[in-house]
């Protein structure tokens, strides 16, 4: 009798072999994932610079000599983050229990993400902007899917320097934001840069239709980013760039961080960036302008109006560690966690309490700059919540960038643009 | 009797098994290969098949049967007219540059110069850089600020070109940027089919005096049909799927001006959180790719009776 391993017994043995790994792998799965030690859950979290790192390391740490819970992370930048939760989500994983988010996205993850109205108090949920609430809130059912940490709002940057040289103020109206760049526009210098691509490009556009009086729909869903108001918006957003030549030629390929490095480069004389963006600008490593730069409030048209949206944290619907979870997510907006990310980030607290506090503790342009942007961020909007608007967003980032680009007028543009979304509306239900 | 009878020890029965089939311990032997690429493969395939007939987004919990609507819906929208067509113009450019360029370095390479040794080495490169580091590094050298061509070209007295910020230009700049890194991979293929062609009609043609190029025309050029077609096979493939180089240069912008149907797909899966339209769009392309290539290999046959693989 032969001893020797036959080519069918190896075959048969190595399949029986992984049938065992695999049955094994699926009996753990099916067991859950409590294994009786101490409680663990796991966060896909927002990184945006060399410090995040070490601040959540921080947060963590204090979270479980707090509670007990560690906290295992993930790191990613915003974009590679909301396409891994979309992933995530569309396959109901149970990987993370937490997950960083953002207001511009959270439509899409509404039937994900776990209520939070049962873990957080209404006494509570009171001390943050309403306006972030609203927006972190399903329209379709009044459930919270995330609770905002900062505000996300425009602030008006500018060169002090070149302004004072050039005697000029700080744009109010658009008006002035036209006079004022032609006058700081010359050799190689520009007055402004705008974003021109992509979601940026959208926020951007966004701005301009509220200050000229328009939004996104109607009381009933119906478009009306293509209105008179709509128009306008356009019109001025492309002719900054083609006409008045204010910006430089490329700013249709230009997204966040472009649109940060023309003005820290010291490019550009002026900017509409997000409350982080202070922290950037003053540091002398990541910024050449970090001793000239000034703030003011946005321009303004028919209205002053900007956005006024927020980054959050909300859990994952498919979590097995729910309470843990939103344990972490309290521990990052208390009061002191808050101040914390100020001091840290200058990210402004989502809390109005918090804000007043970090407003009264700052002194001079920061002040002012905290307390202009309290003003933005309670009359700031956001753009609806409603199904299939994550397509309408895409739909009009191309709309406007064919009319930044001089590929169509912007009334054709923005026709071409609403008769497409209203179709997406009334196939997602959300338009009769 | 009935006791001795079933005392009587039995003769032994030979009993020879019956050897399985080749055939079966062939399919044995396979199974497990066969049963891995069905799960990881025609699985994932079948699937996005079928969800391209479905409504499949994250905002509903339910995905109602669609039937052809997906489809429908690309050609009456806004982007994908525009989407195709980049396609057709970055298939057929891209071809045509690194068929022909490809084919003349390698006659190059393959003739007697002197110092064209390390041209040999230094072509491994660029197929060998990653597609989105070369996406990377065309978006700074056709950066209309600080971009290293711009300077050049304002340098030697000619004008800056708005490479991504143009939509007459933006096409342009994909396509200079994927035959850069390509490119290379054709002359390799080609030069390694210029080697392998025999002598004795080269030299039977410079004995009868034909010039290089009649030479090249009458004799070299169809030897090396079947090297050209596995190439243009090969290339084909991965015009269609190109998506690294095009989203970091340009994400198909400006509007539509360079989107092709991957970067199509990926927006409607991604931004858009549509994977039933995404999936529509896959499809359409390898449809388009696959209809490609049965022309490719099919025309031949119609022409002259021969396979596309035969010299």
């Amino acid at each position: 009798m032969s001893s020797a391993l036959s080519r069918r017994r190896f075959l048969g043995g190595s399949m029986a072999l992984a049938a065992g790994a695999a049955a094994g792998s699926f009996l753990t799965a099916c067991g859950g994932g409590d294994s009786g030690g101490d409680t663990e859950i796991n966060a896909l979290l927002i990184t945006g610079g060399d410090r995040y790192p070490a601040y959540w390391e921080k947060v963590t740490s204090a979270f479980k000599a707090q509670t007990g819970i560690t906290v295992t992370y993930d790191l990613l930048q915003f974009t590679p983050l909301t396409s891994k939760e979309i992933t995530l989500a569309a396959a109901r994983s149970t990987q993370y229990d937490v997950y960083s988010t953002h207001t511009a996205q959270i439509g899409a993850f509404f039937p994900h993400f776990e209520p939070l109205n049962n873990h957080f108090d209404a006494a509570d949920l009171a001390d943050f902007f309403p306006v972030a609430i609203q927006y972190m809130t399903n329209p379709a059912n009044g459930e919270l899917a995330a609770i905002p940490r900062n505000m996300d709002s425009r602030t008006q940057y500018y060169r002090r320097d070149l302004y004072e040289a050039a005697g000029v103020q700080p744009a109010k109206t658009w008006e002035e934001l036209v006079t004022v760049g032609q006058q700081l526009t010359s050799g190689g210098q520009f007055g402004l840069v705008l974003p021109g691509q992509g979601d940026p490009a959208q926020r951007q556009f966004a701005d301009f239709l509220w200050q000229a009086g328009g939004d996104w729909l109607d009381q009933n869903n119906n478009v009306t980013f293509n209105s008179p108001a709509g128009v306008e918006a356009l019109t001025f957003y492309r002719d900054l760039i083609q006409e008045h030549r204010i910006t430089p030629s490329d700013v249709v390929t230009y997204q966040w961080n472009e649109n940060s490095a023309g003005f820290t480069n010291g490019t550009c004389a002026a900017v509409f960036d997000w409350p982080g963006a202070y922290a950037s600008f003053g540091d002398p490593a990541l910024s050449t302008v970090s001793d000239t730069f000034a703030t003011a409030p946005m321009p303004s048209h028919a209205t002053s109006a900007s956005c006024a949206i927020s980054h959050g944290l909300a859990i994952n619907k498919y979590s097995r560690n729910k309470d843990a979870a939103a344990q972490f997510l309290k521990f990052t907006v208390t009061p002191d966690a808050l101040v914390d990310q100020y001091a840290e980030f200058k990210n402004y607290p989502s809390r109005m309490s918090t804000a007043d506090q970090v407003i009264g503790q700052a002194q001079g342009m920061e002040q002012q700059w905290l307390s202009d942007l309290r003003t933005t961020i309670e009359n700031g909007k956001e753009w609806p919540k409603v199904p299939g608007f994550d397509k309408v967003s895409t739909v009009v980032q191309t709309a406007v960038q064919n009319a930044l680009s001089d590929q169509m007028s912007p009334q054709a543009a923005l026709d071409a643009a609403a008769a497409e979304c209203t179709r997406i509306l009334q196939q997602s239900g959300a338009l009769r | 009797m009935a006791t001795s009878q079933m005392s009587r020890p039995r003769a032994p029965v030979a009993r020879r098994s019956r050897p399985a089939p080749k055939w079966l311990t062939g399919y044995a032997l396979a199974a497990p290969a066969i049963l891995l690429m069905l799960v990881i493969f025609l699985y994932p395939l079948g699937h996005s098949f079928v969800m391209s007939f479905f409504r499949w987004d994250l905002n509903s919990a339910e995905s109602p049967f669609l039937g052809l609507s997906n489809y429908t819906d690309l050609f009456t929208g806004t982007s994908f007219g525009q989407t195709l067509r980049n396609q057709v113009i970055f298939t057929v450019a891209s071809l045509v540059i690194e068929v022909v360029g490809g084919m003349a370095i390698a006659v190059l390479l393959s003739s007697k110069l002197r110092g064209l040794r390390p041209a040999r080495t230094l072509l491994l490169i660029p197929p060998m850089v990653a597609p989105a580091v070369v996406g990377l590094n065309f978006r700074w050298l056709f950066n209309e600020q600080y971009g290293l061509i711009d300077a050049v070209l304002v340098r030697l007295g000619l004008p800056a070109i708005p490479w991504l910020s143009d939509p007459a230009w933006a096409l342009v700049s994909v396509i200079i940027a994927s035959a850069w890194q390509n490119t290379p991979l054709l002359v390799l293929l080609f030069l390694a089919g210029l080697q392998a062609i025999p002598r004795e009609p080269l030299e039977a043609a410079a004995v009868d005096g034909a010039s290089a190029w009649r030479t090249f025309w009458a004799i070299v050029l169809p030897l090396m049909r079947p090297v050209v077609v596995i190439a243009m096979m090969i290339r084909i493939i991965d015009l269609f799927r190109t998506f690294d180089v095009v989203w970091l240069m340009t994400q198909g912008g400006p509007g539509n001006a360079s989107n092709l149907l991957t970067v199509e797909a990926y927006k409607l899966a991604f931004q858009s959180v549509d994977f039933g339209h995404a999936a529509a769009v896959s499809y359409v392309a390898l449809v388009l790719s696959l209809l490609v290539l049965a022309l490719l290999y099919g025309i031949p046959r119609l022409t002259s009776g021969r396979s596309a693989w035969q010299a």
